[in-house]
């Protein structure tokens, strides 16, 4: 059985994932952000933060809540500058949002006055792609969410784990290099919650996007990702990168069963434990 | 098939006329003075009025005002509203000045207005757009404030330049909020167009009331309540066809159903 490689260094040099020539698609170097609080202070949510996301890897970034977790993603996104340090893709500074990196939040955040077709077709239609082909586009992506015959329904008509389904959707429809998931399941009840798990990665084994994912829940980082990054709390930094060694195409029920699965899940729970000691002795 | 409920339901609007009028009959009998004419009075003088040529000219003025005053408030308040919920610069720059305005009743600036532009249609208009921009510009900037900024960053993402995330998303997601805002503004603009004509009596639906007034004509002063009245149920009504079709997507809101419709 494979030992849990765990390093302390967040500088993870980009190892090929098994069978496909890896080249970096995220960089992140040396990252800080501080917010300015009430008053004069100011707080640091993320201190000195490297990373390096391969092309085609889905990575989860997990942590306790206020870690800063979702603040890296932002960083990656673009909708937040970096106090300091500089995140890359494909070797180019992020200055802004783009169509290449593509978000997904727990607040799913549709459009709702658009209805669950529009919502799909709305960026596909941004880049200037013709109505008849942008519509027979997001029909094909709605049906493989699992949501054919909703394509009239407004986002009121539905329930939060169909929006998160029309949520996916839409940011798949204008193709992003980089999917961007904000907890995105962190809204929705159990059930709903392993089954877009499953769906996700089905998803993700036919065209391997690069996925950054934020959670806290760490059954699912492990079960979705390549590689888990630990967080610590206040201020965020990388505790250690977990390299998640189990085979793919997944299978839930397999893999519960898994001692590899089981033994990925202990460990990475204690070293979330470990992070909440530190808080104590601090 | 129309159940006994749902039939009380629809019909509880015009139920509430009758009783009310019912009212006023009986409380005109009781009291029998001549400045309080009877329900029945007021509503024979009603034809009286709509049939005058006159009159219908002096209401379609007022009428006409009314929605000029309306439109330019709608097109100046809404950019404006929105822009201070987006913008903290433009809020906190608006904001003390319209703290100033808002408490000022607009009809009491008619008589300085008056003295520079005159009493013509300029003073009036202008009246009713001071009158009816204020809660427009509040709803638009709460209805501003209020979109979900995960919702523009996603239309950023897809490549929206600010200001088409202005005109794309924060317009149509704070849109039931504007027209909220509207609403408030359709019934103070009817309000405002009364209060300008009864300063400036030249002409309009307010002229025609205290003319009467004067005259000691209390059927028609009652008969010209009732019309301003009814219009205002009628526009209020319309107004909310409209909004109801604008905003199907959004979330009911429970507001009391005030309107005919």
């Amino acid at each position: 059985m494979k030992v849990v490689t765990l390093r302390s260094d967040a500088l993870a040099e980009s190892e090929p994932l098994s069978g496909k020539p890896a080249s970096a698609m995220i960089h992140i170097d040396r990252v800080s952000q501080r917010f300015q609080t009430s008053g004069r202070q100011s707080h640091l949510a993320l201190s000195d933060i490297s990373l390096t996301i391969d092309d085609g890897a889905f990575v989860s970034i997990l942590g306790p809540s206020g870690c800063g977790k979702s603040t890296l993603l932002y960083i990656v996104g673009g909708f937040v500058s970096p106090s300091d340090g500089v995140a890359r893709v494909k070797g180019k500074a992020i200055t802004g949002p783009g169509p290449d990196r593509g978000p997904v939040f727990q607040e799913f955040a549709l459009f709702p006055w658009k209805n669950v077709l529009g919502n799909v077709m709305y960026g596909l239609r941004q880049q200037g792609v013709k109505h008849s082909e942008a519509e027979a586009k997001s029909r094909k992506l709605l049906e493989m969410v699992g949501l054919k015959g909703y394509e009239n329904f407004y986002p009121k008509e539905l329930s939060g784990g169909m929006k998160q389904r029309v949520a996916i959707a839409r940011t798949l429809a204008y193709n992003p290099a980089v999917l961007l998931m904000d907890e995105p399941f962190g809204a929705l009840d159990a059930h709903t919650r392993t089954r877009l798990q499953n769906d996700l990665l089905n998803i993700w084994e036919r065209d391997r996007k690069t996925v950054l994912f934020v959670t806290h829940s760490v059954e699912e980082a492990v079960f979705l990702s390549d590689k888990v990054v630990v967080m610590t709390r206040s201020p965020g930094r990388i505790k250690v990168v977990v390299d998640i060694d189990l085979p793919r195409p997944r299978k839930r029920a397999e893999l519960l069963l898994d001692a590899r699965y089981q033994k990925y899940v202990v460990d990475i729970e204690k070293l979330i434990d470990d992070t909440g000691e530190d808080e104590i002795h601090a | 098939m129309i159940t006994p409920r749902a039939l009380l339901q629809k019909s509880a609007p015009l139920l509430a006329c009758i009783g009310l009028l019912c009212a006023w009959q009986v409380a005109s009998l009781l009291l029998n003075t001549e400045s309080f004419p009877t329900a029945l009075e007021a509503i024979r003088a009603v034809p009286s009025i709509l049939g005058d040529k006159e009159s219908l000219v002096n209401i379609g003025a007022s009428i006409r005002r009314m929605a000029i005053g309306l439109s330019l408030a709608v097109v100046f308040a809404i950019p404006l509203g929105l822009l201070m919920g987006r913008i903290k610069g433009v809020a906190s720059f608006f904001n003390p000045l319209l703290m100033v305005i808002y408490p000022v009743p607009k009809a009491a600036l008619m008589p300085i207005i008056m003295l520079w532009l005159g009493v013509g249609d300029v003073s009036k208009t202008l009246v009713i757009f001071l009158g009816v921009s204020l809660p427009i510009i509040y709803h638009s900037f709460q209805g501003g404030k209020a979109v979900e900024e995960k919702m523009l960053w996603s239309g950023a993402a897809m490549g929206l330049s600010s200001a088409q995330r202005m005109f794309r998303i924060v317009l149509p997601a704070a849109l039931p909020e504007i027209l909220t805002g509207c609403r408030t503004g359709l019934v103070l603009a009817l309000i405002t167009m009364v209060t300008s004509e009864m300063i400036a009596r030249q002409s309009g639906a307010g002229n025609i009331l205290f003319n009467a007034l004067d005259m000691a004509q209390y059927d028609t002063v009652f008969a010209m309540i009732m019309i301003i009245g009814a219009l205002g149920i009628f526009l209020d009504a319309a107004f909310e066809k409209l909004r109801g079709s604008l905003v199907r997507w959004s979330k009911p809101q429970h507001d009391i159903p005030l309107s005919f419709s």
